[in-house]
Formats: structure tokens, C-alpha cells, sequence
């Protein structure tokens, strides 16, 4: 391990999945850290600040979602929240607290990494004004606003380019409805989900190369939407 | 109150009476100027009478009074002179009065015996009506809301009957509240202390509590309103409440409705165990399994690992096993929610592709012995839904195909349009479906006899699946050519039209 070496904080109380999440993480080129309490993690995250949080939400001092919200105070390191399934709306509330992702119990250590690259890409793309994200034969200049396919352009309609921009800028990480709705049609429509779902449409027919099976503009259901991570088709170094 | 009340009608009576009086001199006198006749004093009778039969005593006494001094003014000398001088008219007097009083009391007994006698027949009829509700009565809830009614009829106030079984709660009446009292009042009876009590709830109303059957609590209890009733008649409407449940209680007994409560009782209390157990032991087993399956992806990724086909191929089965592992839990979760009825639908207009696309990639690994056919309409309408509900049982489907077909066979998975429903459905070419097992497999546990050696399972799959999708408006069907000759199953979905559409302008 070098100094260069990512720092990723572990926050479980069960020492085997931080065992595990040590080795995957260790493997890929992090340095780990590990809390097995909130007040433990937040006493670290001030001590060393670390490149990325791995949270479970069932700890026994405090409640998941309110370290994340303290931890949100001060700092906007990439976090990856671990759920346990059949909870959509538990999962949506701290993606708006400000959780980047979230992967559901039991996970693979692929999935979890695809998530926390996505998370940190997105922390480098904003610090260093990065315009360009290209995902396959997709291409999407988020400065000139311009879209291309194998290098033609798309035409896409305002609302249509705002919704895969605002996708885009989060491009490997999940967006929920509620985000989508209030930054395009604003707050009084944070229901009508059936609006993302026509111009969802209108834009996979546009990008996808077969509408009906997404490959690009993937639904998370209950929860949001994924533009899938750039990583997938364009792997980058770790 | 009453009493003004008594007063007007009485004053009411007595002016009518004194108008019959006046049209009856206006005829008489008529008569006698235009037939010189001067005797005429038998026809006041006739409004003490008509008084007398209609508008009772005092009226009556009214008009006796004015008939004779009529006639004594008109048809006896001093004519034109209210001076009773005769004898006779003092007589007639005397007459007229006991005619009112004989005429008035006549009338008011009969009209007390024909109010008596209505009142009789509408008892019996209710009563009739009762007994036949009674016996044609198939269930203890039946017997309930037929006591519930008939008392409701009996004593005109509320009734509440507080079900039978054991900690169910009172159903209480939409907007209807007790008061503290009266609840203590009820479960004390309920509690078998007393099997009778009468309270007051503080607003000036009695309530008759008392139990269905006196000999077995496991009835439940019956509330009754009295309104404000003197102590003396709580007493006659207790017995005629007995009565009536002492009959309802001996059919209850004959339908040996209180060894089927008795069973439901226990029957729910080890229900309710045994999800305990269920839902407990499933968390606890989740823990270890998240870091299996973790461990495993972990160690099929690391270079000693990968370099070495057979390790790799070990750390797969773990994590195969352990996802298999994950999903029987997963089962056994949602079973314990079905059967408790915890499932409430979250809906969202939702693409149905979505659903089938999201079931495919989370099964993709579980799929990837079979050649997945899609047929995807492009342009189906939305639907409302819980769409994890529906993907879930998606998966069901999924995964039943996919183990109930020989390894490389194709699965065609459809999203279609059919009438007002969109209908997903997933074809395999597999086992296929007899007649009888057609019939039997949305039941819980059901496994087909001729796979219980070949395939693993709960046989839970299906039936979760079926209360998925019926929970969203939804309903599943199977279809099979026959043993064999692979099974066609669909899930349908009604849709409808949202009600606003997002205003497309030329800058959207």
C-alpha cells in the first residue's frame, strides 16, 4: 500500500462482511479503515478523511441515516449505503439525504465496486470540470450540450437533454424520481412518475439501440433511474 | 314539556268540540224556524259522541256542557236564556256528561288495545323473522348480526356486539365512540366476572351489558344503548333481551360454533408462532449468508483464485449456493407476509418492460443454462403498479421456468397488449402441467409428485407470486399442453390512462 492508495472507511458491526469488504477493497487498490459503530465512524472520518464510505444502515448506536446525515455536514465523500432488500422507500430517503448508491444484502464485490467508482468518478468529473462522458457508441458533451451516437448527433428535445443530463452527471449511480421530477418539472409534480416514464421513453428511442431492452438507460424499480457506469463499456484504470 | 303539550291538544279538542256544538245549533235552529219545531235537544248528543270517540274526555265534557245549555237556550222557555230551570235539563246535563265519560273511555281503550295488539304483531313478526335467521344461519357471523338487528329493532337504540374470540376488539359502529365506563363495563362482563352489569355512561344514558350465552364467555358480549329508561323498565327489557339471546346462544351451540372458535383461537396463536420463528430465524440467517456470498465474489476475484479454473469454479458454487440459499429466505419472508396479510401495494406508473427487463437481469446468472427469447411489444401503455411487487413474482415465474425445462432450452419471455390488460408471460419448454396439477398450483407448498425427487423446492414460489400480483388488481394463469409439453404462464394486468399528461410545449 502506498500513499496514493484510495482511503475507503468500512462502517459494519459484523466482522465477517467487514472482513470481506476489507479484502475486495484491499484488492482493488484501496486502504481500508474500519468502524463497527456511527460515533466510531464519525470520529474516523474526521481523523483520516476517506475517499469513500461503505455504511450499513443496521448499527447499534445510531441510526444509519442520521451518521450519514452528520457526516453530510462537513463533508461530500462518495458513500455507498449497504440496504437490505424490499425497503424502496427507506432506500430513496437516504439517497436523499445524500447517500450516492446503495447495494442491497446479500451483494458481490463487483457490484459494490462498480458503485463506489461510479460514486468517486462523479466527486473527480465535478473537481476537475471533466465535459465529456461517453458510455459505448454514446457520447455526451455536458459543456457544448451535445449529443452523439457513434459520432452523430441526436436531436433531443430541452426536456429530454435535461433528463439525461441530469443523469449523465451522475452516471453509474442511481437517481431517484423524486430528484428527476423536482429539477425538470419542479416540486408540485413529485408523483407523477408517469411524466419521467413518457420522456424516458422518447429518450431510449432515441439513444437505446433497442428501446425495449434499455441497455444504456436502465430503471432501477421503486427507486429511480441509472445511467449505466462509463467504467462498463470504457473500463478505467482504479 | 308533555304537560303544555297535553294542555294545547286538550285546548284544541274543546275549541272543535265547541265548533260542532255551533254547527250542530245552526242546523237544529234551522231546522226548527223553517218546521216549527221545538224539541231538539237529543241531537247535541251527537258531538259529545263524535268528542267523546275522537278527542277524548275533556273535550267531550266540553261539548255535553255546551249541548245543554244550547238547547236549554233555544228549545226550552225562558227560551233565549242559558237559565236551567227544569228538572229534565238539569237531567240531560247529568246524561250528556255520562255519555262523554262512557263514549271517551271507550274509545281510549280501544285505541290502547289496537296499538297494543299492532305493536304484539309486529313483535312476533320480528320475532319470526328472527328464529328463521336463526335456523337457516350457517356461521357464527350470521347468528351475530341477526342478534345485532333483531335487539337493534327490539329496544330502538344502539347495540353493539363485541365479537366473539378472544382480545378481538369490539367493531364499533363508523363515528361511534364509548365511553370509558361503558368499555370497562364491557370487558369486565367479557372477562367472565359478572355475567350482566348495567352502567351509566356519564351522559345520561344506560347501557345493558351482558354476555351471549351466559354459560360460555367465548361468545362475546352484547352492549345495549338503553337511552334514559326509569330503573323499572331496564328490568322487562333485560328479560325480553334474555330471551331473545337465550335462543341465539342455543343455536350458536348447536352450530358448535365454540369448539370452532376454540380452534381458530389456538389455530392463530401457533400461526402467529411460527412466522415469529420465521421472520426471526430468516434475519439471523441473512447475516452469515451476506458474508458468504461476499467472501465468495471476493475470493473468485483474487489472483491466486482466478489463475486456477478449479478454484474459480469452487468460489461459483458458493455463491451460487448461497444465492439459492438467499432466495428461500427471501420466500420464506414474503410467505410470512402474504399470510399475514402485510402486503400493500406501493403503486407507480410504471413501464411493463421495466418489470421483465429488471426480473431478467437479476436472474440473468439463474438463466444463463437457457436461451432467453424476448418479445417485447414497444409500445405498451403504462401501468399502475407496485413494480417490485410484480417484478418479484416476474422472478417466480422466471425461476420456475427456468427449473422446470432441460438445460439450453429456450424460454420465450413476452410483454404484450391484450384487450384492456398487458399481459407478461414467460414460455418454457419444459415438464409441463397435467390437468390436476394445473388445478392445484397456486397452492401453498404445492409441488408436482413426478419432480419431488429431480427438482428442490418449497413449493411457495407461485403461490406468493399469485398474491403478488392479485394484491396489484392483477391475476396469474398457467397453461399447458399438457405433461411435457412445456407451460405458458402469465401474469395480467389491467391498465388505465393517467389522468394528467405532462404538457408537452415546442420547448420540451
Amino acid at each position: 500500500m502506498t500513499e496514493a492508495n484510495p482511503l475507503a472507511l468500512v462502517v459494519d458491526d459484523e466482522q465477517q462482511i467487514r472482513r470481506f469488504l476489507r479484502a475486495g477493497l484491499e484488492l482493488d487498490g484501496f486502504a481500508v479503515e474500519e468502524a463497527e459503530s456511527g460515533q466510531g465512524a464519525l470520529r474516523l472520518a474526521t481523523l483520516k478523511p476517506p475517499d469513500l464510505v461503505i455504511l450499513d444502515l443496521g448499527l447499534p448506536d445510531m441510526d444509519g441515516g442520521d451518521v450519514l446525515e452528520r457526516l453530510r455536514t462537513w463533508s461530500s465523500v462518495p458513500l455507498i449505503v449497504l440496504s437490505v432488500r424490499s425497503n424502496e422507500a427507506e432506500k430513496v430517503r437516504l439517497l436523499e439525504r445524500g447517500a450516492d448508491d446503495y447495494v442491497v444484502k446479500p451483494f458481490g464485490m463487483a457490484e459494490l465496486l462498480a458503485r463506489a467508482h461510479a460514486a468517486m468518478r462523479r466527486y473527480v468529473r465535478v473537481s476537475t470540470g471533466e465535459p465529456v462522458i461517453r458510455i459505448g457508441p454514446l457520447s455526451i458533451d455536458l459543456a457544448a450540450r451535445i449529443v452523439t451516437i457513434d459520432g452523430e448527433r441526436v436531436m433531443l428535445t430541452p426536456k429530454e437533454y435535461r433528463l439525461l443530463q441530469l443523469l449523465a452527471q451522475h452516471a453509474g449511480n442511481v437517481v431517484t424520481h423524486q430528484f428527476l421530477l423536482k429539477e425538470i418539472w419542479g416540486s408540485p409534480h413529485l408523483q407523477d412518475t408517469h411524466y419521467l416514464r413518457i420522456f424516458m421513453r422518447k429518450l431510449r428511442q432515441k439513444i437505446e439501440a433497442d428501446p425495449t431492452q434499455p441497455r444504456i438507460l436502465l430503471t432501477e424499480l421503486g427507486i429511480g433511474y441509472r445511467l449505466v457506469a462509463p467504467e462498463i463499456a470504457n473500463p478505467a484504470p482504479a | 314539556m308533555a304537560r303544555f303539550e297535553r294542555i294545547g291538544r286538550e285546548l284544541r279538542g274543546s275549541v272543535i268540540a265547541l265548533l260542532m256544538v255551533a254547527a250542530t245549533t245552526g242546523v237544529v235552529y234551522a231546522l226548527a224556524l223553517s218546521l216549527e219545531i221545538r224539541r231538539g235537544s237529543a241531537v247535541y248528543l251527537l258531538p259529545v259522541l263524535l268528542a267523546g270517540w275522537h278527542l277524548g274526555l275533556i273535550p267531550a265534557l266540553v261539548a255535553a256542557v255546551a249541548g245543554v245549555l244550547m238547547s236549554g237556550y233555544f228549545f226550552f222557555s225562558p227560551y233565549y236564556s242559558f237559565y236551567i230551570a227544569r228538572p229534565n235539563e238539569f237531567l240531560h246535563l247529568v246524561l250528556f256528561m255520562v255519555v262523554a265519560a262512557v263514549v271517551s273511555h271507550l274509545a281510549n281503550s280501544m285505541k290502547q288495545q289496537t296499538e297494543l295488539a299492532r305493536k304484539r304483531e309486529k313483535e312476533m313478526r320480528d320475532l319470526y323473522a328472527f328464529s328463521r335467521r336463526l335456523a337457516v344461519a350457517s356461521s357464527a357471523g350470521e347468528i351475530y348480526r341477526a342478534i345485532e338487528e333483531h335487539l337493534a329493532n327490539l329496544v330502538q337504540r344502539k347495540v353493539v356486539l363485541f365479537g366473539a374470540g378472544a382480545g378481538e376488539p369490539g367493531v364499533l359502529p363508523e363515528g361511534m365512540s364509548l365511553a370509558a365506563r361503558v368499555h370497562d363495563a364491557i370487558a369486565h362482563v367479557r372477562d367472565g366476572h359478572i355475567p350482566v352489569s348495567t352502567v351509566d355512561d356519564g351522559a345520561g344514558d344506560v347501557w345493558l351489558i351482558r354476555r351471549v350465552s351466559e354459560a360460555n364467555a367465548d361468545f362475546g358480549v352484547i352492549a345495549i344503548d338503553l337511552g334514559s329508561v326509569p330503573a323499572a323498565d331496564i328490568e322487562e327489557i333485560r328479560q325480553r333481551v334474555d330471551d331473545v339471546l337465550a335462543d341465539a346462544a342455543a343455536t350458536l351451540e348447536h352450530l358448535d360454533v365454540a369448539r370452532a372458535l376454540d380452534d381458530a383461537k389456538m389455530r392463530s396463536e401457533t400461526e402467529l408462532l411460527r412466522e415469529a420463528l420465521i421472520g426471526s430465524v430468516s434475519h439471523e440467517l441473512r447475516t452469515p449468508l451476506s458474508s458468504i456470498l461476499g467472501a465468495a465474489t471476493v475470493l473468485s476475484n483474487s489472483p491466486a483464485v482466478a489463475a486456477d479454473e478449479r478454484l474459480t469454479s469452487l468460489a461459483g458454487v458458493v455463491r451460487d449456493e448461497s444465492e439459492r440459499l438467499n432466495n428461500d429466505i427471501q420466500n420464506l419472508l414474503d410467505a410470512t407476509r402474504v399470510s399475514r396479510k402485510q402486503i400493500t401495494p406501493n403503486s407507480e406508473w410504471i413501464e411493463p418492460q421495466d418489470i421483465v427487463n429488471s426480473a431478467l437481469e437479476r436472474r440473468r446468472r439463474h438463466l444463463a443454462g437457457h436461451k432467453v427469447l424476448l418479445d417485447l411489444d414497444s409500445n405498451l401503455p403504462l401501468i399502475y403498479v407496485d413494480a417490485v411487487l410484480v417484478e418479484q413474482a416476474f422472478v417466480q415465474i422466471v425461476d420456475n421456468a427456468a427449473k422446470y425445462s432441460p438445460a439450453g432450452s429456450p424460454i420465450t419471455v413476452a410483454a404484450k397488449r391484450n384487450g384492456s390488460q398487458v399481459v407478461l408471460s414467460v414460455r418454457d419448454q419444459g415438464a409441463g402441467l397435467s390437468a390436476l396439477e394445473n388445478g392445484q398450483i397456486y397452492e401453498r407448498f404445492f409441488r408436482g409428485q413426478r419432480h419431488a425427487a429431480t427438482t428442490s423446492g418449497s413449493g411457495l414460489g407461485l403461490w406468493i407470486a399469485q398474491a403478488f400480483v392479485n394484491a396489484n388488481g392483477g391475476k396469474i394463469v398457467a397453461a399447458s399442453p399438457g405433461i411435457d409439453c412445456g407451460t405458458t404462464v402469465a401474469i395480467h394486468l389491467p391498465f388505465a390512462t393517467p389522468t394528467t399528461e405532462p404538457e408537452v410545449g415546442p420547448d420540451d
